[in-house]
């Protein structure tokens, strides 16, 4: 009989990062995955022989510095590239770019608006103390405020002290940025159209909110989340990994064996074997049962519960509620090979901005109506088209001279409003936004070797995030910090004993940070008698 | 209007003569309750050149620009030491340290400060609106007068410091160390003014020392020397027009000349040229940074964070602790920030800006001030003074650290060979100036080097 201290269901980036945190603290951990690659959407495949590049997602890294330093990831060969934050190309020929350097994003702001550079200073403050007053929250489990412990009310304290020692100007411009429409929020700082629209259109990618929908101003903030105060004190970077996001994913695993671990790749869990009502173990899908004292999903709240667990051992009530936690799907993904550089005639040449990608932006007005398509599960008509190449980064992801480019195209529904998404409709969102990137790019169309399309249905089967959401569960206020995933589960403990949620649908959710696995694994720790883990910043 | 209107209007310098003065009330430019945020372009107009040959240039194809003198510098350099001020190369020194310093306490000394950022403000409103916006009383400012200006945002923090002329009745010019015009002309919503920023259409060069009037009235600035400080004239020199203020931040007799980019090389040559026979020399960017922390003279972005930028905003500063009281009149009229300064006017300072004298004989590195108990504040500019032998610093001091009982020193190691030697080294505070010399203030100024 296999028997390990810890089980982690899934090697997604929180499952992998849950497992290395905890292998690293002694803890005897088992990673067992369905699919033969790591990563989970991340995961990379070749689109033709020598054209590697991420299935599902775009291919940008957003792990915290101090993740990759805890778990030595670097010596396990992950290697970053901060490469400029990216491009917005309109209709007419327009474009605006992200740039690192303070000095060249203020003259590509005044080019638009010198008012607008002079502006920047104070969003850009204004960005990072957002990011200030949310790095407590943020770096500890969060805990129940309707919890009558001690602790809990210690808790409650303390952060009313904090709140209460913010001078009431503060608590304005915070409360202005969790509860304001994106477009109504960046109004009161620039006046350049293009300006707003670039950073609308980058910070609403992959979310299901609309740049007039209330509350969306926080998505804004989420860029600046890893930038260092001190940065030159231009535009956030954007981040690369050497060999794709799938490397992160390989490091960790390098991490986690180096320490003990095991990671089982092409081992699907059917069942959470239940004794007394805790978790013992889990059946795999070859029949084997392998035990230990602590399991750790990092599947999404639904497809934990509603498929590892015969519905009836579950507390009255629970089945109901995990099946009204709200996942929808949002983006498709075209994968493309290419047989050569695509030229962007509206670009400078030689823009260094172009490798941290390029977005199709249209209207603020345009934005809001794909939203409302995605509401109305519309086949989508003007989506927010998101590119990068990152071949043109990172030279062994394609013959020489040849690319490969990712394209998520968001506010893609996961059904259409009179059926599923056939292969006709794929193909039809397919031409729709090859059209639309070849108007940018008049001979578009002849360099594409290879194009493969894939919906949130794919997603769901391949990966098996319900309903292809890569957020894991909407990230709307009521289904975020103490409510996450749901009112009473905070934390990363569940209703059943010995078994604990590590992924996206726990705090902080689905950032992309690893945050929800490193935060899951303290807490397992613990529960194993083992030290707390000494992590150097916050969950984050 | 559209995006890119800046880069396709203003290929003329010079924006449109505004005929109105003062006195004259201003037509109601907008109905009230709506504010056209398309206006606020259409009131500010800026020139994009910022100095580049090419200002087709897209935005990367440089990191740093240079100013109209950069070649006229550079010729003077032995050193081929740059560095960056406010996003232009500048000569770091162009000799050595020493030789600059003895030139500047002895002679005269030439700098380059073309990248100060400067507005230009007119309109029938420009003096209404100005006197809201700085918390100084302007009602003395005449025409041709220099007066320090510190703004404010509501919460009483300041936003950035500088220097306000009055060029003419209704045309005025601030000058700063950092970029505002978002905060200019956002204030300015409601009132009939227009900001520009003439940054790049004018360059500047600033002469201090004993001998700048000498070598000025030399060049042929007849009657220079009864200019008084802070206070300006136009000289016409070789055809030139050249607008010449006494003012500087060397603590010395000094005059700083704006003229327009294209004269600037022609005026340097001359200045060069003219002030031969003084000893007359070109310096670089350390030795005004020298001069500037002897003469305590603090610089936003480095010594204090404007409110705008200040990411925690426990590190906003009010006027008070930078030491800018002289420059804040609570009693006057209402500017923005005077209801919350009236507020904290009266209560302790949560830090102090003061200059700090550290007595070694060397130059030192190091960040923190200590006391006994342990840290006391932060230096933001260190250099070494060569006239007070000692190394100075502008630091960020915790109110304690102000009282005559406290001790303050710091430490810093110093590496010789494969040892470490551990400094500790005594500081104290100095009130005011360390080094403000009488020749600043004389009226007429010297012609030559006194006793």
């Amino acid at each position: 009989m296999e028997r390990h201290d810890a089980i982690v269901i899934g090697g997604g980036l929180n499952g992998l990062t849950a497992a290395a945190y905890l292998a690293r603290a002694g803890v005897d951990v088992l990673l067992v995955e369905r699919n033969e690659r790591l990563g989970s959407a991340a995961a990379g495949y070749d689109i033709r022989p020598g054209f590697r590049m991420p299935r599902f997602t775009l291919g940008t890294v957003s792990l915290p510095a101090h993740t990759v330093s805890d778990l030595e990831l670097t010596k396990f060969g992950l290697r970053l590239m901060r490469v400029d934050g990216g491009i917005s190309l309109t209709g007419e020929g327009r474009y605006h770019a992200s740039y690192r350097d303070g000095l060249m994003h203020r003259r590509e702001l005044a080019r638009l608006s010198v008012k607008d550079a002079d502006a920047w200073t104070r969003f850009r403050r204004d960005m990072l103390r957002a990011n200030l007053a949310l790095r407590d929250v943020l770096a500890h489990p969060m805990r129940d405020p309707s919890r009558r412990t001690l602790a809990a009310f210690r808790g409650l304290l303390s952060g009313a002290d904090k709140v209460a020692a913010k001078p009431s100007e503060d608590m304005h411009d915070l409360l202005r940025i969790w509860s304001m429409p994106m477009a109504d929020f960046l109004d009161s700082y620039f006046t350049s159209d293009l300006i707003k629209l670039h950073l609308a259109a980058k910070a609403l990618a992959g979310t299901t909110l609309g740049p007039y929908s209330p509350s969306s101003a926080r998505f804004l903030m989420n860029a600046f989340m890893g930038e260092a105060e001190g940065a030159a004190g231009g535009a956030p970077a954007t981040v690369l990994a050497m060999g794709g996001p799938e490397a992160v994913a390989n490091a960790l695993a390098a991490s986690i064996e180096a320490h003990g671990g095991r990671v089982r790749t092409e081992a699907e869990v059917t069942d959470v074997i239940l004794r007394d009502g805790k978790a013992r173990g889990v059946a795999l899908a070859d029949g084997a049962e392998v035990y230990a004292n602590a399991i750790l999903s990092d599947l999404d709240l639904k497809r934990t519960f509603l498929a590892l667990f015969p519905w009836n051992e579950l507390p009255k009530g629970f089945v109901e509620r995990v099946s009204r936690f709200r996942m929808r799907g949002v983006t498709a993904k075209i994968n493309l090979a290419l047989d050569a550089m695509p030229e962007f005639p509206a670009l400078p040449d030689g823009c260094p901005a172009l490798q941290g990608g390029l977005r199709l932006v249209t209207s603020m007005m345009s934005l809001e109506r794909a939203y409302d398509d995605w509401r109305d599960h519309l086949p989508p008509r003007l989506p927010l088209v998101e590119m990068l190449i990152p071949s043109m980064t990172d030279r062994s992801l394609a013959p020489q001279g040849k690319h490969v480019m990712s394209v998520a195209v968001h506010y893609v529904p996961e059904f259409l409003h009179d059926g599923p998404w056939s292969n006709e409709r794929r193909d039809r969102l397919s031409d729709l936004v090859i059209s639309e990137i070849a108007a940018h790019s008049p001979d578009f169309k002849d360099k594409i070797l290879s194009t493969e399309t894939l919906v949130p249905p794919d997603i769901e089967s391949e990966v098996g995030l319900t309903a292809g959401d890569f957020e894991q569960g909407e990230m709307t206020l009521d289904q975020m910090f103490f409510n996450r995933p749901m009112p009473g589960l905070a934390g990363y403990d569940t209703p059943i004993a010995n078994f604990y949620l590590c992924s996206g649908s726990a705090h902080p959710g689905a950032l992309e940070t690893g945050g929800a696995g490193a935060g899951a694994a303290a807490r397992v720790a613990v529960a194993l008698g083992h030290a707390p883990i000494h992590r150097k910043g916050s969950v984050l | 209007m559209s995006d890119d209107t800046d880069l396709t209007t203003s290929t003329d310098i010079e924006p449109p003569p505004l005929p109105v003065t003062e006195n004259e009330t201003a037509a109601p430019a907008e109905p009230v309750g709506r504010i056209d945020l398309a206006m606020l372009d259409e009131m500010s107009r800026v020139d994009p050149a910022l100095f580049e040959q090419n200002h087709q240039d897209p935005p990367f194809s440089r990191q740093v620009m240079t100013t109209p003198l950069h070649f006229y510098v550079a010729s003077e350099s032995l050193t081929n030491l740059w560095c960056n001020w406010n996003g232009y190369s500048v000569a770091e020194r162009l000799t050595s340290i020493d030789d600059e310093y003895a030139t500047l306490r002895h002679s005269a000394v030439m700098t380059d400060i073309s990248p100060l950022v400067k507005y230009r403000i007119s309109g029938p409103d420009a003096l209404t609106w100005l006197r809201r916006l700085v918390t100084g009383n302007l009602v003395s400012l005449s025409v041709d007068e220099i007066t320090p200006v510190v703004f404010c945002e509501d919460r009483g923090h300041v936003v950035g410091d500088g220097l306000l002329f009055r060029l003419g009745a209704a045309e005025f010019r601030l000058v700063t160390e950092e970029a505002h015009l978002a905060w200019l002309l956002d204030s300015a919503i409601g009132h009939n003014v227009r900001i520009e920023d003439v940054s790049a259409t004018l360059a500047a060069v600033s002469l201090q020392g004993p001998l700048s009037c000498a070598a000025l009235a030399a060049a042929g600035l007849s009657g220079i020397e009864n200019l008084r400080p802070y206070t300006a004239h136009w000289f016409d020199l070789m055809g030139m027009p050249v607008y010449v203020s006494r003012s500087g931040t060397s603590g010395d007799l000094g005059y700083e000349l704006w003229v327009e980019p294209d004269d600037a090389p022609a005026l340097w040559l001359r200045l060069l040229d003219k002030g031969r026979s003084f000893g007359v020399k070109a310096g670089g960017f350390a030795l005004r940074e020298i001069a500037r922390v002897e003469a305590g003279i603090a610089r936003a972005g480095v010594d204090y964070i404007g409110a705008f930028s200040a990411i925690d905003p426990q590190t906003a500063m009010t006027p008070y602790e930078l030491g800018f009281s002289s420059l804040v009149d609570l009693e006057g009229e209402h500017f923005t920030g005077r209801d919350a300064l009236r507020r904290v006017h009266a209560r302790d300072p949560r830090h102090i800006l003061a200059t700090v004298a550290i007595d070694w004989h060397e130059p030192l590195r190091f960040t923190a001030i200590r006391d006994a108990t342990g840290l006391a504040g932060l230096a933001t500019s260190t250099v070494f003074s060569p006239a007070l032998g000692c190394n100075l610093a502008m630091a960020i001091l915790q109110p304690h650290a102000i009282s005559s009982s406290t001790v303050l020193h710091v430490e810093a190691e110093i590496r010789e060979e494969l040892s470490l030697r551990l400094i500790h080294a005594p500081a104290h505070i100095i009130a005011g100036a360390a080094l403000m010399l009488p020749a600043r203030h004389l009226v007429p100024a010297p012609l030559t080097i006194r006793g």
